[in-house]
């Protein structure tokens, strides 16, 4: 990284015209993340410097935007300012794409991992690389729904759902997609007891669970918007003795975590979002966008169920 | 019950014209928001006439439903703890709001010295040292944890005693250092899989019973000792104190200090309930903690309160936070109701104060 600084910055010196600067000797690209201390984010964050490190005369930074959009949109615009030759955005709000991508002007910028609402509306300097929310949230539930109906539950079967921050468009949409497919033919049978938020976080998810458990109320599923709410669920749920043969649990993310609670036994449902993909082709899209040449502007990723039948694969992904 | 007599701006505190001790009125509410749950639960149809306290459907020894009796104080428990030490600094007059970044950030650092080297056989994914700081002994993480909340409390503490620094800005600076440090300690990266011993820090009700410990000896020492003599003086009247001999500054980084490694303690806590240290823990634990002290009837004005009314106040919101889960109200109706019982909870106090002192 001090490498390529030093390089970027001897290239600078050296440039006799500013527009030097800008040729394929010294790129800079800056890039905001809605969140630095979101484990998934951080996985994507980490393996795109990584991978921006491996590019000569590539000199990448990142800010973040701590889940402020207003914030947000200040960034793109203080890259503007500074010259950078791309910007990559993991935006805040989806529901802001315009403003965002007003801010950037005519600088090339990507939208990554979040999809924002003017996706089909883009300018032709800026693109999107990402998995479709959609499918995380229903990849999840149907898999439970159908491992509940192989259990014999297909008469009827109740349970909770646990929420992410309710102020996050992935938490939302996830918790829709449960819904939708319970509002299937096929899954009609599922019933949800009661619904709150666990703000994506373990602790939270471990005194929600003991809390609802305290009702003394039978259940057969847990289903949680990410891994680490499903996997505080079944340490509360181990906690209080429960058999984790007895309940099907599922979330989004695949994380190390939950793959080993996988391994153990505990966990049954999981979706893997691939931060590989999404990191190197953002930046990949960046790179070409600043060259002038054409780009997909729509890139989606898919989204992979895991289960315990195929988690070996997923081992050292996330 | 300890003498209460302490504080409340010296010459105006009166303790004949005082019919109870505030702790009592806080007792009280706690039964009437029970009551009120319990009420719900017999009235709104949607409920099955479920009983909030007791134990209905003949699943426990005893006739309450003792799940939710331990699920209300171990919710709190956390951040009870560090309203112990909150509890110390309000009655000094000041604040701190460093405490909830300060978990995040001790519960990363002694994480990472707190790991295990295998994870049902595989080997630990979240590994953050080499071998070196691997399947140490328990004693390792929880000291350079605490030692590192002490160091951050004496920097408070110094910066509010000698540089004159209001608390209120000095904590405000620590609670972002602090947020900075928990990202910066792993670049954002979740810390997880401790040793056995580190897991059993948190395991079950060991958070309660960390709790109640430290709260009764904190409630001796606020009572009995020298130093919880001072601590009341000094917010009483900082002046007045001074003049007496007592070295306020000293003091004063003592008890910040105290203050912050309770709040290291209460992130050690949290990491091994969770088994796993994130940055993003702890997020408004400093409010919640000030918000129990509060409930518990302590000034703000400092030199009054008590160590049993704090511990009452966390058990007004747990109970607040079960009730609320249980008559199946949606989070964001939850946050709404919880900031106004707070409010609620000043207002009534203050005016009791009024009439009575």
């Amino acid at each position: 990284m001090k490498k390529t600084l030093l390089a970027t910055g001897l290239t600078m010196l050296m440039a006799t015209s500013p527009m030097m600067a800008t040729s394929a000797m010294a790129q800079e690209i800056g890039a905001t993340f809605s969140r630095f201390d979101d484990n998934w984010l951080t996985v994507l964050r980490n393996g795109m410097e990584e991978y921006a490190g491996t590019i000569d005369g590539l000199s990448y930074q990142q800010e973040d935007a701590t889940d402020d959009l207003a914030k947000q949109i200040d960034q793109v615009k203080n890259f503007v300012a500074q010259g950078v030759d791309a910007i990559i955005v993991n935006i805040v709000d989806t529901s802001a794409g315009a403003a965002v991508s007003a801010a950037a002007g005519d600088v090339p910028l990507v939208y990554v991992n979040r999809e924002p609402d003017n996706v089909n509306e883009l300018p032709p300097t800026q693109a999107f690389v990402a998995s479709n929310e959609i499918e995380s949230g229903t990849l999840s539930a149907f898999e439970v729904c159908k491992n509940l109906r192989a259990a014999g539950l297909g008469n009827g079967a109740r349970g909770y759902l646990m929420n992410g921050q309710l102020s996050n468009q992935a938490a939302v949409q996830r918790s829709k997609d449960v819904y939708d497919v319970i509002g299937m033919d096929m899954c009609n049978f599922m019933e949800i007891i009661d619904e709150q938020t666990a703000n994506w976080s373990r602790d939270e998810a471990q005194d929600l669970m003991t809390n609802w458990m305290s009702s003394g109320e039978p259940f057969d599923f847990v289903l949680a918007n990410n891994d680490e709410m499903a996997i505080g669920a079944i340490q509360a749920m181990k906690a209080n003795g429960m058999d984790m043969a007895d309940v099907q649990v599922g979330g989004v993310d695949a994380s190390q975590d939950a793959l080993l609670a996988m391994a153990a036994g505990d966990y049954d449902v999981t979706v893997f979002q691939d931060s590989v993909g999404q990191g190197t082709g953002s930046i990949d899209a960046a790179l070409k966008l600043i060259a002038g040449e054409d780009v997909d502007q729509k890139v989606y990723i898919p989204f992979v169920l895991v289960t315990p039948a195929n988690m070996g694969d997923f081992l050292d992904k996330n | 019950m300890a003498d209460t007599s302490h504080g409340t701006g010296g010459l105006t505190f009166d303790k004949s014209k005082r019919s109870w001790p505030n702790e009592l009125n806080i007792l009280l509410a706690l039964v009437i928001i029970i009551a009120i749950f319990e009420i719900i639960g017999q009235v709104a149809p949607y409920m099955n006439g479920q009983s909030f306290l007791f134990d209905t459907k003949d699943r426990f020894d005893s006739i309450f439903n003792e799940a939710r009796l331990q699920i209300i104080i171990l919710q709190v428990a956390i951040i009870g703890i560090i309203a112990l030490g909150v509890t110390q600094v309000i009655i000094t007059a000041g604040i701190d709001l460093s405490s909830g970044p300060l978990v995040a950030a001790t519960a990363m650092i002694a994480m990472s010295f707190g790991q295990t080297e295998l994870v049902n056989g595989f080997p630990n994914p979240k590994a953050l040292f080499g071998t070196w700081a691997m399947d140490l002994p328990v004693i390792v993480p929880v000291v350079i944890g605490l030692a590192f909340g002490a160091c951050i409390g004496a920097i408070n503490g110094t910066f509010i005693a000698y540089f004159r620094i209001p608390p209120f800005i000095a904590t405000l600076g620590m609670f972002l250092i602090c947020r900075g440090i928990a990202l910066w300690w792993s670049g954002g990266n979740p810390i997880s899989f401790p040793t056995e011993s580190y897991a059993w820090i948190g395991s079950g009700m060991m958070p309660v019973v960390w709790f109640i410990i430290l709260a009764i000896i904190f409630q001796l020492i606020m009572s009995y000792t020298v130093y919880g003599k001072h601590t009341y003086a000094i917010g009483s009247n900082e002046e007045a104190a001074r003049m007496s001999g007592i070295n306020v500054r000293r003091h004063k980084v003592m008890v910040y200090t105290i203050a912050a490694m309770l709040a290291a303690f209460a992130g050690i806590v949290l990491s091994s309930k969770a088994v796993t240290a994130q940055a993003g823990m702890g997020e408004f634990y400093e409010l919640f903690a000030i918000a129990m002290a509060v409930i518990g009837g302590i000034s703000l004005q400092g030199g009054r309160g008590s160590i049993i009314g704090t511990v009452l106040g966390a058990m007004v919101l747990g109970v607040i936070r079960s009730g609320f889960t249980y008559i199946k109200l949606d989070g964001s109706y939850q946050l709404m109701a919880m900031g106004g019982i707070i409010i609620a909870a000043v207002i009534l106090d203050q005016y009791r104060q009024r009439n009575k002192a």
